[in-house]
């Protein structure tokens, strides 16, 4: 018993994790990419925020449900020059968070082409969440919700909206990549256990494994219900269609 | 009071004798003679209480017994009750009280009168004689009570010595017991204290299993046992500095538990070793709370910990060998995503792609070993951290030392098949523009790694060797290019001035460069911009305009209408216009513009002669220039032959090469065309203001001198020529320059 409370403890000191999985953000330059990434891990806005150089990495482990994931997210530079180097860091990478600027109408028209670099150099199971950034400037605004859903739709990625300044949704494309890759899971489409896979088991979910047979992930459905009416999208699956 | 309390009658109260007497008329004049009051005492002296009707009840009886007459006397007495004479205290009393009774009864009660007092006193001393003789009795009885008294009063006292005796006698046992009781406590507490002292300084059987035991797995229990043997030892220490000494009891319990210590950091070790060993499998690694407990125990025993770590080492360097090798040549699930080396043909992206992987790796490397050593998340609260961009200091705490050195040991063994791809990939271009740009992509990942783990790692030192090389590959390829050019012949048939075609390709090759270094991947706050370019631009650009003067002096050699200087100048604005575009280039195009003015120089001599003889000016100017000052101008150069000389010139002036040269129009650069025409025409027009000054002086007599040059355009006035060049009146001081 006295062991059993022992682990209970290691755990919440260790941030041990059932899922690893591997992000990456991509996106024209200035659509606020490490921003939105600044505010995701560090839970604040970053000033004065300068062109990323190449890659930068950062990691944070969120809890979906009873599931403790880490994500390791690779900020790419949006700069053109850069494109050579970020374009090396796809592969492999498990969920791809694609970031627009609503009040910049280039950079939504752009999204085509980086989405076709991903699907073609990430994972074939790749799951991509569009982001509408800078959400906070609504007077600025050049590229409406509906036209961005609509879009997603047609290419099979989720959508929302975002800010990285207000920190409105900012957690949401994370958890909602997330939790699209633990459904493939699920359903058996992706298997952690292979390497390019962009997701691996941790410690924590292998312990499980060993100790029942069958991966539950009775409470995602919960989960989803209840974060629902906290979220902003309401194009919530990929297929719906758009009001 | 009591009496009167009893009396079945209502008792006369004391007042109310004085009111039955109330008549008597002696009362009340004689109240304080003694006489009254002991007759108002006897008076009010009252005979129902029942000790009187008592004392008078057993008189009678005595007296009853003699005879009838008693009966008669209590009879009597009775009526004598009734009166109120006190007979039983006064003789008198009583013979008045009776006198009036019958006459039997005052026989017996003269009788009674008579012997009553000798009668009392007989039964007095009756009864007083039965008094001392039931005395006597309990005199006697109480005698015996003596005795018996006395003799339990020896016997006690008997008893009392015994008693004494005995307990003095028990005395030394008591004390005995006493002390032995108090030996007891003292040796209870002594066994409390050694149980404790035990306790503490010893190991249970139960913890030292813990440690020894290999059926004991490394957890909380052994981690608990061996704090304690740390413990025991740290308190065994205090002790033994004290001012006694260390005792051997001390000397016992540090040598017990320093081989138990040492037999657990054995077990740490062995476990780590075998934990370590099974590590390599994974591709992504996590630490859990009792490895990282038992790595932060083993730093205690630093050698333990460096052997247990070259485990780690080997298997992690296996490990990400075989990884990268893996998605080299396999890539991902079902070959999704596509081994690296599909993509060995676009160098670019196959040197980008083995590098990314690489810097991955050591991302993911560096977090587990954080992790490993307890460092994660320790200096941001976040637990978030930027491992590229951000400089991460080591701060040199020893944990953050074994981290950098295990990162740099993990990844050493990807190092060799890195390199030789990379090598291969680099030599084998031919394309200087893409050696170019991967060494660029080599450079930054080169100043990414150094940032990530040091510039001492074995990785940072293989990338700077390797962008070394494509530097090298890259130079050479560039110099060889510009020794190609300098051995190509310019079309000796070609008649054009404009730059040959290799020069185009050479400045469209330097254009591409130059677009690759403008966006480099580079920081450009790192160095001064144009710094690291400037040897590629010399590289690229000295061959080529040596080559252009080179060839241009050989073709001119064989044509030599060919106009060898325009061509040149033509060729090098053309590469100085290839600079234009980029900012870092400024100091190479000023070195260059330097090269062209030199150029220009000689064209503008060579074209203000050429204009000189075109206007027929040529030899006069020659002339006076060569002249020698004794000798009168009109000698060498004749009125009549200067005549014809400034008619020509005058109608030169009409011609259209006053305003255009057609020679120079072959110039590209039309501001060029124009400055080197009008320099040209501001000396012509100097020439002929020397020459009308020369004329008019009077010592190189010419008659008529005025009418001499007033004759033809521009009459003699250097001004009128300024006007016809359209150019600006130089001043006298500009112009004697």
């Amino acid at each position: 018993m006295a062991l059993d409370e022992y682990d209970v403890d290691a755990t919440e000191l260790l941030e041990t994790y059932d899922f690893l999985m591997k992000y990456i953000i991509i996106g024209e330059a200035g659509t606020g990419k490490s921003c939105l990434l600044h505010h995701f891990t560090h839970n604040a806005f970053k000033d004065h925020s300068q062109h990323t150089i190449g890659v930068e990495f950062s990691s944070k482990t969120v809890t979906l449900g009873e599931k403790r994931i880490k994500l390791q997210l690779w900020d790419t530079a949006g700069q053109e020059r850069f494109r050579s180097v970020t374009r090396s860091y796809y592969r492999g990478a498990a969920g791809v968070i694609l970031v627009y600027d609503i009040t910049n109408r280039d950079s939504f028209l752009n999204m085509s082409q980086w989405l076709t670099d991903a699907r073609a150099l990430a994972s074939p199971h790749l799951v991509a969440v569009l982001v509408g950034n800078k959400s906070d400037r609504e007077e600025d605004r050049e590229v409406e919700w509906a036209e961005a859903s609509r879009w997603a739709a047609q290419n099979d990625v989720h959508f929302l909206e975002a800010s990285s300044l207000s920190g409105d949704n900012i957690e949401a494309p994370f958890l909602l990549a997330a939790r699209s890759i633990l459904l493939s899971i699920e359903s058996g489409i992706l298997d952690p256990e292979k390497p390019g896979s962009g997701v691996s088991y941790g410690d924590r979910a292998l312990r499980r494994v060993t100790s029942s047979s069958h991966l539950s992930f009775g409470s995602l459905s919960g989960a989803r219900r209840r974060r629902s009416d906290r979220l902003r999208f309401k194009n919530w699956a990929p297929s719906g269609k758009c009001c | 009071m009591s009496v009167q309390a009893r009396s079945p009658v209502p008792p006369p109260s004391s007042l109310s004798v004085p009111s039955r007497n109330a008549g008597t008329p002696a009362s009340a004049s004689q109240t304080r003679n003694p006489i009254t009051i002991r007759l108002r005492k006897i008076l009010g002296t009252n005979f129902t209480d029942e000790a009187t009707t008592e004392a008078l009840q057993t008189l009678s009886e005595l007296y009853g017994t003699q005879s009838t007459v008693s009966v008669s006397d209590s009879k009597a007495q009775t009526n004598g009750t009734d009166s109120d004479d006190n007979w039983s205290d006064e003789d008198v009393d009583v013979g008045l009280a009776v006198q009036d009774d019958s006459a039997c009864l005052n026989e017996t009660a003269s009788r009674a009168r008579k012997n009553l007092r000798r009668d009392l006193e007989n039964k007095l001393a009756q009864g007083s004689q039965q008094f001392l003789q039931a005395f006597s009795e309990v005199d006697q009885k109480l005698d015996e009570l003596q005795n018996h008294v006395a003799a339990m009063r020896v016997a006690c006292d008997e008893a009392e010595t015994q008693l004494r005796l005995s307990s003095e006698a028990s005395q030394s046992l008591l004390d005995r017991a006493e002390s032995l009781r108090s030996e007891r406590e003292e040796v209870e507490t002594r066994k409390s204290i050694v149980m404790l002292f035990l306790n503490r300084f010893t190991l249970s059987d139960e913890e030292a299993e813990a440690i020894t035991s290999r059926d004991v797995p490394i957890g909380p229990r052994f981690f608990e046992a061996m704090n304690k043997t740390e413990r025991i030892r740290n308190d065994c220490r205090v002790l033994m500095s004290g001012e006694d000494g260390p005792t051997k009891a001390g000397l016992d319990i540090m040598v017990s538990t320093s081989s138990y210590l040492e037999q657990g950091y054995e077990k740490i070790y062995r476990w780590c070793s075998f934990q370590f060993r099974q590590m390599g499998r994974d591709a992504q690694l996590e630490v859990d709370s009792t490895m990282q407990q038992a790595i932060s125990r083993l730093s205690q025993r630093p050698e333990l910990l460096s052997e247990a770590l070259t485990f780690l080492t080997q298997t992690r360097q296996t490990g990400l060998l075989s990884a990268f090798l893996d998605a080299l040549t396999r890539g991902g699930p079902s070959g999704l995503p596509r081994p690296i080396e599909l993509h060995a043909h676009d160098p670019i992206r196959y040197v980008g792609d083995m590098l990314a992987w690489v810097h991955q790796a050591i991302a993911a490397e560096c977090e587990f070993l954080e992790s490993l050593f307890g460092l994660g998340g320790q200096n941001d609260d976040s637990k978030a951290r930027r491992m590229v961009g951000a400089v991460r200091t080591f701060k040199g705490s020893e944990e953050e030392g074994w981290v950098k050195e295990l990162l740099n040991s993990a990844v050493t063994k990807l190092c060799v098949p890195l390199k030789v791809r990379v090598q291969q990939t680099v030599r084998s271009q031919e394309s200087s523009i893409v050696s170019y740009k991967v060494a660029n992509l080599l450079q930054y990942y080169m100043l990414t790694m150094r940032r990530t783990i040091g510039e001492d790692a074995l990785l940072s030192t293989t990338l700077s060797e390797i962008t070394d090389v494509s530097y090298k590959v890259f130079f050479d390829a560039i110099e060889a290019h510009g020794r190609a050019l300098l051995r190509i012949p310019l079309d000796s048939d070609d008649p054009s001035l404009t730059p040959p075609l290799p020069i185009l390709e050479h400045a469209q090759l330097l254009r591409e460069i130059m677009q690759v270094y403008d966006s480099s991947l580079l920081d450009d706050t790192t160095a001064e911009p144009g710094q690291t370019f400037n040897r590629i631009l010399d590289v690229m650009l000295d061959p080529a305009m040596e080559m252009c003067a080179a060839a241009a002096e050989e073709k001119a050699r064989y044509r030599p209408q060919w106009d060898r200087a325009v061509f040149v100048l033509n060729c090098w604005c053309y590469l100085q216009n290839v600079l234009e575009a980029f900012e870092f280039t400024s100091e190479k195009r000023h070195t260059i513009q330097e090269k062209i003015d030199e150029r220009v120089k000689s064209l503008e001599d060579e074209h203000y002669e050429n204009i000189l003889r075109d206007a027929s000016l040529y030899d006069t100017v020659t002339i006076i220039k060569s002249k020698t000052p004794s000798d009168p101008l009109s000698h060498v150069l004749p009125a009549q032959k200067l005549q014809p000389t400034l008619a020509r010139f005058s109608l030169w002036l009409s011609s259209p090469e006053v305003v255009h040269s057609p020679r120079l129009s072959a110039l590209t650069s039309p501001s060029l065309h124009s400055t080197i025409h009008r320099v040209s025409l501001a000396r012509v027009t100097k020439a002929y203001a020397q020459l009308c000054e020369e004329v008019r002086k009077p010592e190189n007599r010419y008659e008529a001198a005025s009418t001499l040059l007033g004759m033809e355009r521009p009459f003699g006035q250097a001004g009128v020529l300024w006007a016809i060049f359209g150019l600006e009146e130089e001043s006298e001081e500009s112009a004697a320059d």
